[in-house]
C-alpha cells in the first residue's frame, strides 16, 4: 500500500516533469520563431530605409541634370517615371511581406530605376561640362553608395529570411509554427542581370544590363 | 548517368562558390599582403592605428592585397571583408577598412554603420579620388597610404571618445567573458549534482564524489597573438563585431 502510493506519486512526478519540459519547449520555441519572425520585420526596415535613401536622392539628380545644357530628355522622364512607379508600390515599412507576388511587384518597381538611374549616370558621361561639377560628382558619389547598400541590405534580409523559414519549416518547430501562424515568408529573387543592376556601370563598351537599344542610342548622340 | 551529372553539377556548384576567398583577420591594424610598403613604414602604419583606436575607439583596419580573390565587384567584395572582419565595436560599428589590390589597380574604403554621418560617401571618394589614387598612380603606395590614413583620421576624430585602450588591450585586462560564463557553469553544475547528491536515490549517489562534467580545453581558446604590453611591441588587432552596410566608396585608380 505505501510502496504503491510511493510508486504513483513517483509516477505523477514524472508526468509533471514531462510537462514541464514540452511546456519549456513550446515557451522556447515560440520565443524564438518570435525573435526570428521580429529579425526579419527589422531588417525589411533597414531594406526599406535604404530603398527610400536612394528615392529622396532622385529629385536633387534630376534638377542637376536636368540644369545642363540640353540634355537628353528622354532618360530624365524614364527616371521620372520610374521613380512614380517606385512610390506606387508601397509596401509596409515596419512589416516584412508575406505575400511573394508583392515582394515580387515591389522589386521589379525597384529594379527598373536601377535600371534607368544606370542609363541616366551613361548618358551624363556625355555631358562633361556636367560631369566636372562638385554637385554632380557628390550625388554620383551618394548613389553609387545607395547601391551598394541595397545589394548588402537586400542580402542579409534574405539571410535573416532564409534563418526564419528553415525554423518554421524544420521539424520539430514547424509544429508550433503551425500552430501560431507562423508562415514562410518571401525573400528577394535574384533576376537574370540583378546581381549586376545595383553596381553602376560607367563603362561604355558595354550597355548596361536589360538596357533597350533605344537608351543605347541615346548614349551615342 | 543521371547520378553522375547530379555529382557534376554539384562539384561546379562548389567550383563557382569556392571563387570567392575572404581572407583570414589580419593580426595588426596594417597589412601588407603584397610588399608594396616598407617594414619600416607598416609598423609605423600599424603603431598609428592602434593608437588611434585607444584615443577614440575608432578601429581602422587597412589591408593591401596583391589582387582580389572574388568575381564580384570590389565594393561588394570589400564590404563583405569588412564584415567578417568585424571591426569597429559592436555598439558603436565604427569600424573603417581601407583594402587595396594591386594587381586590379582597385581601392575600397569601407565604413561601418556608426560613422557614415562622419565619413559620408562623398568624403570617402573624395579621400580616395584626391589623396590616395594621385599617389598610386605614381606608383607611391606608402605616400598614398599615409595620406589615406590621415584623411580618414581627421574625418572620423571625435566621432566616439576612446577607452585608452583597443579592443585586445581590454580584453587581456579584464579576461574572455565567455571564461566568466563557463566558471559559472562550473558552478551551476556542481550545486546540481550536490543537490542530486542530497537528495539521494538516483542511481550515481552511490559514489562518494558524484561527477562533475567538465568539459575540457574550453576555456584557453581565441588567446595567443600578439603581445602589446611590453614597450615596443606589436600592437594586435582584435575585431570588436562591427558591421557594415556597403558605406563608402570603391574604384580604380
Amino acid at each position: 500500500m505505501n510502496k504503491f502510493a510511493i510508486g504513483c506519486g513517483g509516477l505523477l512526478v514524472i508526468l509533471l516533469f514531462i510537462v514541464f519540459v514540452i511546456g519549456l519547449f513550446f515557451w522556447g520555441t515560440y520565443n524564438r520563431l518570435v525573435g526570428l519572425g521580429q529579425g526579419v520585420d527589422t531588417q525589411w526596415a533597414q531594406v526599406q530605409t535604404v530603398y527610400q535613401r536612394r528615392a529622396d536622392l532622385i529629385p536633387n539628380l534630376v534638377n542637376t541634370v536636368a540644369g545642363a545644357a540640353n540634355f537628353e530628355k528622354s532618360t530624365l522622364t524614364e527616371v521620372t517615371n520610374a521613380r512614380a512607379s517606385v512610390g506606387r508600390v508601397q509596401l509596409d515599412p515596419s512589416k516584412a511581406p508575406t505575400d511573394a507576388a508583392q515582394l515580387q511587384q515591389f522589386q521589379a518597381a525597384q529594379g527598373q530605376l536601377s535600371n534607368a538611374l544606370s542609363r541616366l549616370l551613361v548618358v551624363a558621361e556625355n555631358y562633361p561640362q556636367l560631369t566636372a561639377t562638385e554637385n554632380f560628382r557628390g550625388l554620383q558619389a551618394q548613389l553609387e553608395g545607395t547601391e551598394n547598400r541595397i545589394s548588402v541590405e537586400r542580402n542579409k534580409f534574405n539571410t535573416v529570411v532564409q534563418d526564419y523559414n528553415i525554423a518554421v519549416r524544420r521539424f520539430p518547430t514547424n509544429m508550433i509554427a503551425g500552430m501560431f501562424g507562423f508562415s514562410p515568408r518571401p525573400f528577394f529573387a535574384a533576376q537574370q542581370g540583378a546581381e549586376k543592376a545595383p553596381t553602376v556601370n560607367f563603362n561604355f563598351g558595354s550597355p548596361a544590363p536589360g538596357a533597350s537599344p533605344a537608351a543605347t542610342a541615346a548614349a551615342t548622340p | 548517368m543521371k547520378q553522375f551529372a547530379l555529382w557534376l553539377a554539384a562539384f561546379v556548384a562548389i567550383q563557382s562558390h569556392a571563387a570567392e576567398v575572404i581572407p583570414s583577420k589580419p593580426p595588426g591594424y596594417f597589412q601588407d599582403n603584397a610588399g608594396v610598403v616598407s617594414k619600416e613604414a607598416a609598423l609605423r602604419f600599424n603603431e598609428q592605428l592602434a593608437q588611434f583606436e585607444r584615443e577614440t575607439s575608432n578601429q581602422v583596419v587597412v589591408a593591401v592585397f596583391p589582387k582580389m580573390q572574388s568575381d564580384s565587384d570590389v565594393a561588394d567584395y570589400a564590404q563583405r571583408v569588412a564584415q567578417s572582419w568585424g571591426v569597429g565595436t559592436k555598439a558603436q560599428r565604427n569600424g573603417v577598412v581601407l583594402l587595396v589590390f594591386i594587381a586590379d589597380r582597385k581601392t575600397s574604403i569601407q565604413v561601418g554603420y556608426g560613422l557614415e554621418g562622419a565619413l559620408p560617401d562623398i568624403t570617402a571618394y573624395d579621400i580616395r579620388d584626391s589623396h590616395i589614387n594621385p599617389h598610386f598612380r605614381n606608383g607611391d603606395y606608402e605616400g598614398g597610404l599615409a595620406d589615406g590614413i590621415d584623411s580618414i583620421f581627421k574625418a572620423i576624430r571625435g566621432e566616439y571618445k576612446g577607452s585608452g585602450k583597443t579592443v585586445r588591450e581590454q580584453y587581456r585586462r579584464s579576461g574572455r567573458p565567455s571564461f566568466l560564463f563557463f566558471i559559472i557553469f562550473v558552478i551551476v553544475l556542481m550545486i546540481i549534482s550536490r543537490l542530486m547528491r542530497r537528495l539521494g536515490g538516483y542511481g550515481y549517489s552511490s559514489r562518494r564524489s558524484g561527477p562533475v562534467f567538465v568539459p575540457m580545453g574550453f576555456g584557453g581558446g581565441g588567446g595567443g597573438g600578439w603581445s602589446s604590453s611590453s614597450g615596443g611591441g606589436f600592437s594586435g588587432f582584435s575585431g570588436g563585431g562591427g558591421s557594415f552596410g556597403g558605406g563608402g566608396s570603391s574604384g580604380s585608380w
